[in-house]
């Protein structure tokens, strides 16, 4: 890649993010996100038996993931179709800009975005963990219990590993924008295939049960070995809230299932953009 | 960009046999865009790309820049592929209608599109200023684009085309929605490019700026090459005559009508030459403003006006108004039937 390409990447890909920043979406998803985070410090006496700190960590976890593959997949879908239909994409792809170009910029673009999601709601998440965790840990040296814990160290690894996890979905979302022809189209698709990214997990650990082989079966196993799993970036907890944390070889272990994920959706999307007409 | 020695002896733009196809439906049916086209479009010209909607003008287009590949057939431009980075490197191109993103100012706008087009980092930002001023609109560049008005959105698209100052400029539609002055200055642009060596391939309905702008036309209908040629060619009656003549009197009519008659030949038609409505529109409106305006036309104080714009190139439109005794006489050879004459 010369410098020339790095320049017009950088330059698609802050656009794309500053273009995304104006969306009310993005705006009204990250306000959804904090909410719930927030809301957790109201619905804490619900915490069904376990500290309140795990239970603010997994509403907080839980909206990160959820809000932010809303996010992924339809800002993706936005992002990239409202280039094609205002006709933006006409005016770009006139010049010297490759489609590999294009995008790998609207990727990186998103990513960025992503990453501002996340770190809001990390943030704030992390605010709230302080501040329950300074308030119950007076109380427990009164009471003469254990002070309640939670590590800054591992919700930042978290962070990383969900910046890992929403970039497979917005380049799976990407891969099906691809050779989507509507928005509707590549909204649904994606969805579902993120979706079945989520739970194919749970899938493997029924078809471990279940020895039959059925076309179900057979299918579902798979598929299983080609989608990838994003329940395996389900970390919080023993990195946030365990003092003995994780093994660095499964944290490394993720981030590779995530690296190599990656750039495959995107070689197989760049592949199916280059000669899709404009 | 600095054209190679090589490149002046090709044709900007070459199409040979080209065909395109479009499936309209999962059962194979196709939709035929472009039929059979072969066409040449000379270096440093301006070249009307004209047809009614639907008769392929924008497939081609589209082919000639890599959007679109052909079913059969070959593009080139200046000797490269259609389509190659190489090619694309030499042009610049305005579509119909043009979006673009809202949310950049002009200034912003024009400087993304030429990092898109690798102008080099050191010349990047004199350039966007330098193209801001030709299309005049170095004092709105830092409006928010999406606050620009139809005429506005033109200029700037414009702008965005000919940044990285490429060899060949295609404009579709440049001038849709835009009012006489605006339509007019577009046109001033295009002959400057024209006097710097750059050819411009115009795609418009406004037949008459065609006319008034371009050297070379085709004329496509569903797809096929109904005529091409020079302008001066298609559009001359090879067998008559024009002369615009100055201090016309009855005398002088009965005289020349005896000498033509002598020589064969009749004087058809007698009439004051006329300008277009569009020229008068000009016109008028520069000089009702009283003050210097830019190439663009504009006067100080409208809507459209930020300041010294552009460069002091005069609007074709901006003629001065013939003088009224002046008439055009129309000669016709004998031999041939004379249409009455006008009494």
């Amino acid at each position: 890649m010369n410098r020339e390409a790095l320049q017009r990447v950088a330059s698609l890909a802050t656009n794309t993010f500053t273009e995304a920043l104006r969306q009310r979406f993005f705006a009204f998803l990250m306000l959804l996100g904090v909410m719930l985070a927030l809301s957790g410090i109201l619905l804490r006496t619900f915490n069904f038996g376990t500290s309140e700190l795990k239970f603010l960590a997994d509403f907080g976890f839980g909206g990160v993931f959820l809000f932010g593959s809303i996010l992924a997949v339809v800002m993706t879908v936005q992002l990239f179709f409202s280039e094609l239909e205002s006709r933006t994409a006409l005016t770009l792809l006139a010049r010297p800009v490759r489609r590999w170009e294009f995008f790998i910029g609207k990727f990186f673009g998103i990513q960025i975005l992503l990453a501002v999601f996340i770190a809001v709601l990390i943030g704030v998440l992390g605010a709230l963990l302080a501040m329950r965790s300074w308030e119950l840990g007076r109380e427990a040296l009164r009471l003469g219990m254990p002070e309640p814990w939670f590590s800054t160290h591992g919700l930042l690894v978290f962070a990383f590993l969900q910046c890992l996890r929403l970039a497979i979905v917005s380049a799976l979302t990407l891969f099906v924008c691809s050779f989507a022809r509507t928005f509707l189209y590549a909204v649904v698709v994606s969805a579902m295939a993120t979706l079945a990214c989520q739970l194919q997990g749970i899938g493997d650990a029924a078809l471990a049960q279940n020895k039959q082989e059925t076309l179900l079966h057979l299918f579902v196993e798979n598929c299983g070995r080609v989608i990838p799993d994003l329940q395996v970036f389900d970390l919080g907890a023993p990195l946030v809230l365990q003092r003995e944390g994780l093994p660095a070889t499964v944290v490394l272990g993720v981030i590779g299932y995530g690296l190599l994920y990656i750039p495959v959706l995107l070689l197989l999307g760049i592949w199916l953009f280059r000669d899709r007409e404009i | 960009m600095p054209v190679s020695s090589a490149m002046s002896f090709l044709p900007a733009i070459e199409i040979k046999n080209l065909l395109k196809d479009y499936r309209t439906s999962l059962r194979g049916v196709k939709l035929r865009a472009v039929d059979g086209l072969s066409l040449r479009v000379p270096e440093n010209s301006i070249f009307g790309l004209l047809g009614p909607n639907g008769s392929g003008k924008s497939t081609t287009l589209k082919i000639l820049l890599g959007l679109v590949k052909p079913t059969v057939g070959e593009c080139s431009v200046f000797g490269h592929p259609a389509g190659s980075i190489e090619a694309r490197e030499l042009v610049g191109f305005l579509p119909e209608a043009p979006y673009f993103y809202k949310h950049l100012s002009g200034y912003e706008l024009v400087r993304f599109y030429a990092r898109m087009s690798a102008v080099p980092t050191g010349v990047l930002e004199a350039r966007v200023a330098e193209t801001l001023d030709l299309v005049g609109m170095t004092t709105a560049a830092d409006r928010r684009v999406g606050t620009y008005s139809k005429g506005m959105l033109q200029r700037i698209g414009l702008a965005q085309a000919i940044v990285h100052d490429p060899q060949l400029v295609i404009l579709d539609e440049p001038t849709a929605g835009v009012d006489p002055l605006g339509s007019a200055a577009i046109g001033a642009v295009l002959l400057a490019m024209k006097r710097r060596g750059k050819t411009v391939v115009l795609c418009s309905h406004r037949l008459g700026q065609v006319e008034e702008l371009c050297d070379h036309v085709a004329i496509l209908d569903k797809g096929r090459l109904v005529l091409e040629g020079a302008i001066a060619s298609v559009l001359a009656r090879q067998e008559q005559h024009v002369l615009t003549v100055e201090g016309w009197s009855a005398a002088a009519y009965e005289a020349v009508k005896s000498a033509l008659e002598a020589h064969n030949a009749s004087l058809l038609n007698v009439e004051h030459p006329r300008i277009s409505l569009e020229k008068l529109f000009v016109e008028k409106l520069s000089r009702n403003t009283g003050e210097k305006t830019s190439s663009f036309g504009y006067a100080h104080g409208r809507e459209e006006q930020y300041g010294p714009l552009g460069r002091p190139e005069t609007p074709p439109a901006a003629q001065p108004l013939p003088h009224a005794p002046a008439v055009e006489v129309s000669l016709w050879h004998k031999g041939k039937k004379p249409p009455t004459l006008p009494q």
